[in-house]
């Protein structure tokens, strides 16, 4: 089988949330996207740490929006995922049901 | 609400911001606001961002953070615009205006004096001048820096750094014979003239390389326009002959479309140097070495740098100098432009400075309207500024945001203002030139816009950025950050805004109160022109004059204006004739030199010859001794008469009458000695409310005759008299061209001088004075504003109106007070400058110094008074309820 590179825990969840959101998808709502479907709170920093490391990975692409003034002018940056990404992601999917399969309920329940 | 975040906070967002993304902190502060999150959230996200980036980044990593930076704050910046788009207008009009018409002259002055030559590879060319000491006597024809073609020849053959050198003059009058003979304006160049520059004649050829040899047949080359005007662009041209001061001429070529020479005045025709003695019939202007009289232009090889021409022309000087014991030669070599004579460059940079500074006045109120304009809107941007900083934002990075909005202002203020100056000056300049006295030749002044132009432009932009932007955008990036973020109404501004306010105001006015008594004096100094009594009777005193060098022999033409003079004398009601070389207050100085007899030293002097009848003609009395005698009308003058200025300053407390004086006539080394028999009254005959302080009048002899022209004293309408007289010369002989002026004209040349003048200063004082009253008003507005409330209070506590008024009034008449009085120092100072051409009014003329400042500030007070009494006009309870 040929290699293939996965996503970890952290970076299948934040493309997940960047898929859902659309045109929308910059740092705010994925965080808080995140932080409403599973509970986690990411800080921004650690946001930002796997998005620059997915963009690296050419997983997601990103570009910068208008400046507000309530963000003191900054602009937003907004990401989409590639094709490469999704591709990634159904990979990383496709693995972990293929790990998943056969398991029985004592694991997918918990004792 | 958001709450405050406390004081380590604080610090620890600005360490963030160094090293934390824009975005990263972006969506933090949104998060923070938006969502109400606390100090303690703030400071781990803050953290976060920290670890987020442990190296720091490289240069070119900081390069492109800075440049999208810079990419977000332009965006931003067009947002705000678009947003307001009153205020952009409100900024942008000034700063297009200022920067409009200060780029509309640049690109006049461009053009004459900095703009390459209309032909190829014009950026070859050098111009040669020359400054030299130990010569005694030195014949000049236009300026001493010129050169003969003696040393002309010396260059042209000694050279190996330049490819060719031509020598040419400025324009000549001839008189071209045809049904009604014309005059027209011709160059007279050396055979290689098109050569060197390159032009390749229309129709034809260029002049041979013999043309200049004595027994080479006289040869011409027309101009496209004049071939056009005068020959019906006639394709069968070259080979016909033209007739040219009566001598024929074959025309070789026709000059390409377009081209009419090098210099600012036009040529109607171009001939070789030869033919100089059509003009001056009397000199040897060729073979003299000591005439100073064409300009020389070299072409450089490649790879030859101007340098290294310098260096080799240095030492052709070096030879030359050598020739002539005590002779010390300095060059100037520069690349070629239509202005390269150095005395007329420095002349028009003099003009051009004032000129340039006065306009660069307007753009400074008009960028102090635009920062005061920025600073009340700074106000409004309070809390914004305060959160950004409380977040974190240095202060250097938010004074890049505003210095970048306010970058946009100027360079679009800059682009629409270059536009509006393209637009405008090209009718604006060829207005200027047709209103300019008959007596200058057509000029050729190229203004459109070029590198230079635009370098000049979006120099001028970056410095009123700089100017307009840096004080407001300093004062705006320190707010209050308590003050701001706790939402405070109604923010009055604090005391060091209102302190830049005010002064902003002051300088206006400071600057607008120079402008002001500048044009004051000019339009005081226009009076005194109208009125001015120059010191001889110019009322029905008519000017006969003729190309002078018509005829190709004397006698025959001495011949001619004998009967010519003696006829006009008899025509009907002519009260007297004379003979003058040099009419009174025509523009320009026939100089020679005198020397006294037992002294060494030789002194510059104005020259007049004139007819015994003159003074009694123009009204000059002779206050000692009398006028020339019949018997003293010789060829080479045996008397003089001086003027009283001329007496007092060579026989102080002496009476000159029967004293001599060496003076220099004719040709080089050629000296008369003088017997003064008069002294004449002083008058304004060389310019107005001029008085030369060494001024001779030398007796008309027979050779100098045809040269003279002829005033008559006739009590008949102008026209009809005119037209008498050309119906005469025309009976006598068909081929003279003669014009007939009337002598009060050349007080015209100095009346239009000074109209001209005073229009330029009088619209530019208009605007100045438009401009700082609408910052005046906008600031009155503005601070009136934002004291409504106590406004409000005071009226409702028992205060009148009035009491009110006059509070507002004294606080901002203040600086408008102590901008009037710094402006009148300044003005006394500018002042000087305008002296040369004040005609007689006193630089500190106290009817400008004291109406000009009146005027000033009974204007600042109906621009104080008006808002203040549309803000009294509210009812007190309405302000107070919606307050």
């Amino acid at each position: 089988m040929a290699r293939r590179e996965h996503l970890g825990e952290l970076e299948q969840i934040v493309l997940l949330a960047v898929v859902r959101l659309r045109d929308d998808a910059y740092g705010v709502p994925i965080r808080l996207e995140i932080e409403r479907r599973i509970g986690r709170t990411l800080t921004v920093g650690a946001l930002y740490r796997t998005l620059d490391r997915l963009e690296l990975k050419g997983y997601v692409t990103s570009w910068f929006g208008e400046p507000t003034s309530e963000r003191g002018g900054r602009s937003k940056r907004y990401f989409k995922v590639r094709p490469s990404g999704l591709r990634a992601l159904r990979a990383s999917h496709d693995a972990l049901t293929a790990m998943w399969e056969g398991l029985g309920p004592q694991v997918t329940r918990g004792a | 609400m958001a709450r405050e975040p406390s004081r380590a906070v604080r610090g620890l967002l600005r360490i963030a911001a160094v090293r934390g993304s824009d975005a990263e902190l972006g969506d933090i502060l949104e998060e923070y606001l938006a969502a109400g999150r606390g100090n303690l959230w703030l400071c781990r996200q803050v953290l976060s961002t920290l670890r987020s980036h442990p190296k720091p980044a490289t240069v070119d990593e900081r390069k492109q953070a800075m440049l999208s930076n810079l990419w977000s704050d332009v965006r931003y910046a067009a947002r705000i615009f678009r947003q307001s788009p009153g205020f952009a207008a409100a900024a942008l009009a000034p700063i297009a205006l200022g920067i409009g018409i200060n780029t509309g002259i640049f690109s006049i002055l461009n053009g004459i004096a900095f703009r390459q030559l209309p032909v190829p590879a014009p950026a070859e060319l050098v111009s040669v001048h020359q400054q030299f000491q130990g010569v005694k006597q030195r014949r000049v024809h236009g300026a001493r820096s010129l050169f003969s073609i003696p040393e002309y020849l010396s260059y042209r053959n000694g050279t190996q750094t330049l490819s060719g050198v031509m020598a040419y003059t400025v324009p000549w009058t001839f008189t071209l014979a045809s049904e009604t003979p014309r005059e027209i304006e011709a160059v007279l160049v050396t055979c290689n003239y098109f050569d060197v520059l390159r032009v390749r004649p229309l129709i034809g050829t260029a002049f041979g390389s013999n043309c200049d040899s004595s027994n080479a047949p006289p040869t011409a080359v027309l101009t496209h326009d004049l071939w056009l005007r005068a020959f019906a662009a006639d394709r069968d041209i070259v080979g016909k002959t033209i007739t040219l001061n009566g001598q024929e001429v074959a025309v070789v070529g026709v000059a390409p479309d377009g081209f009419d020479g090098i210099d600012l005045m036009k040529a109607a025709v171009f001939v070789p140097t030869s033919l100089i003695r059509l003009v001056q019939p009397n000199a040897n202007y060729m073979d003299d070495p000591q005439t100073s009289w064409v300009t020389l232009i070299g072409r450089r090889k490649n790879d030859v740098d101007i340098t290294q021409v310098r260096a080799e022309l240095s030492v052709l000087a070096n030879q030359i100098d050598q020739q002539q014991p005590g002779r010390t030669t300095t060059l100037t070599v520069a690349p070629a432009t239509s202005l390269s004579l150095p005395q007329a460059r420095s002349d028009v940079f003099a003009v051009a400075t004032v000129v340039l500074a006065a306009f660069g006045l307007v753009l400074l109120i008009a960028c102090a309207n635009v920062a005061n304009l920025l600073l009340a809107r700074g106000a409004g941007r309070t809390r914004e500024i305060a959160v950004r900083l409380a977040v974190g934002a240095t202060r250097g990075r938010l004074i890049q945001q505003l210095l970048t909005e306010n970058a946009i202002i100027a360079l679009t203020g800059g682009l629409a203002g270059s536009v509006l100056a393209w637009w405008s000056f090209r009718g604006l300049l060829a207005l200027l030139l047709s209103s300019l006295p008959a007596e200058i030749p057509p000029l050729r002044i190229d203004a459109t816009p070029n590198l230079s132009v635009f370098w000049f432009a979006t120099g001028l932009s970056a410095a009123t950025v700089i100017v307009f932007g840096l004080i407001p955008a300093l004062q705006a990036s320190k707010p209050d950050v308590q003050i701001a973020l706790k939402q405070e109404a109604a923010i009055t501004g604090r005391r060091s805004a209102g302190w830049l306010r005010g002064s902003l105001v002051g300088v206006q006015i400071a600057v607008c109160m120079v402008l002001l008594i500048s044009a004051g004096l000019l339009l005081r100094a226009l009076y005194a022109v109208q009125k001015i009594e120059p010191g001889f009777d110019y009322h029905n005193v008519v000017v006969v004059s003729f190309d002078k060098r018509w005829a190709d022999s004397n006698d025959r033409a001495a011949a001619f204006r004998q009967e010519f003079n003696e006829r006009v004398a008899s025509l009907p009601d002519v009260r007297g004739t004379a003979l003058v070389a040099k009419t009174p207050l025509s523009p320009g100085h026939h100089q020679t030199m005198l020397r006294l007899p037992g002294q060494e030293q030789w002194h510059e002097v104005d020259v007049n010859t004139i007819s015994p009848e003159y003074f009694s003609l123009v009204g000059i009395p002779i206050v000692r001794g009398r006028t020339f005698a019949r018997g003293e009308l010789l060829d080479s003058p045996r008397a003089a008469i001086v003027t009283e200025a001329t007496a007092r300053r060579y026989w102080p407390a002496q009476d000159p009458v029967g004293r001599t004086l060496m003076i220099h006539v004719g040709g080089p080394n050629e000296e008369a000695q003088v017997e003064i028999v008069g002294v004449a009254k002083d008058a304004q005959v060389t310019g107005v409310a001029e008085t030369a302080s060494s001024y001779v009048y030398l007796p008309a002899g027979p050779r100098d005759a045809r040269l003279l022209d002829l005033l008559v004293r006739s009590e008949t309408d102008f026209a009809g008299f005119a037209a008498a007289v050309r119906t005469l010369a025309r009976d006598l002989d068909p081929m003279v061209a003669v014009r007939v002026n009337r002598l009060e004209a050349n007080l015209d040349f100095w009346r239009t001088l000074s109209r001209m003048t005073v229009g330029l200063s009088g619209s530019l004082s208009l605007l100045a004075l438009v401009l700082a009253s609408i910052g005046v008003y906008g600031v009155v507005s503005y601070v009136v504003s934002r004291r409504r409330r106590e406004v409000a209070i005071r009226l409702a506590l028992g205060a009148t109106a009035r009491d009110v008024q006059s509070l507002i009034v004294r606080q901002t008449l203040r600086p408008v007070a102590i901008g009037v009085v710094i402006g009148v120092f300044a003005s006394a100072a500018a002042s000087r400058v305008l002296q040369a051409i004040l005609f007689g009014v006193s630089p500190f003329d106290p009817l400008a110094f004291i109406g000009a400042p009146l005027f000033l500030l009974g204007i600042a007070c109906a621009a104080t008074l008006l808002p203040i009494r549309q803000a009294l006009r509210v009812d007190p309870v309405t302000t107070l309820r919606y307050e």
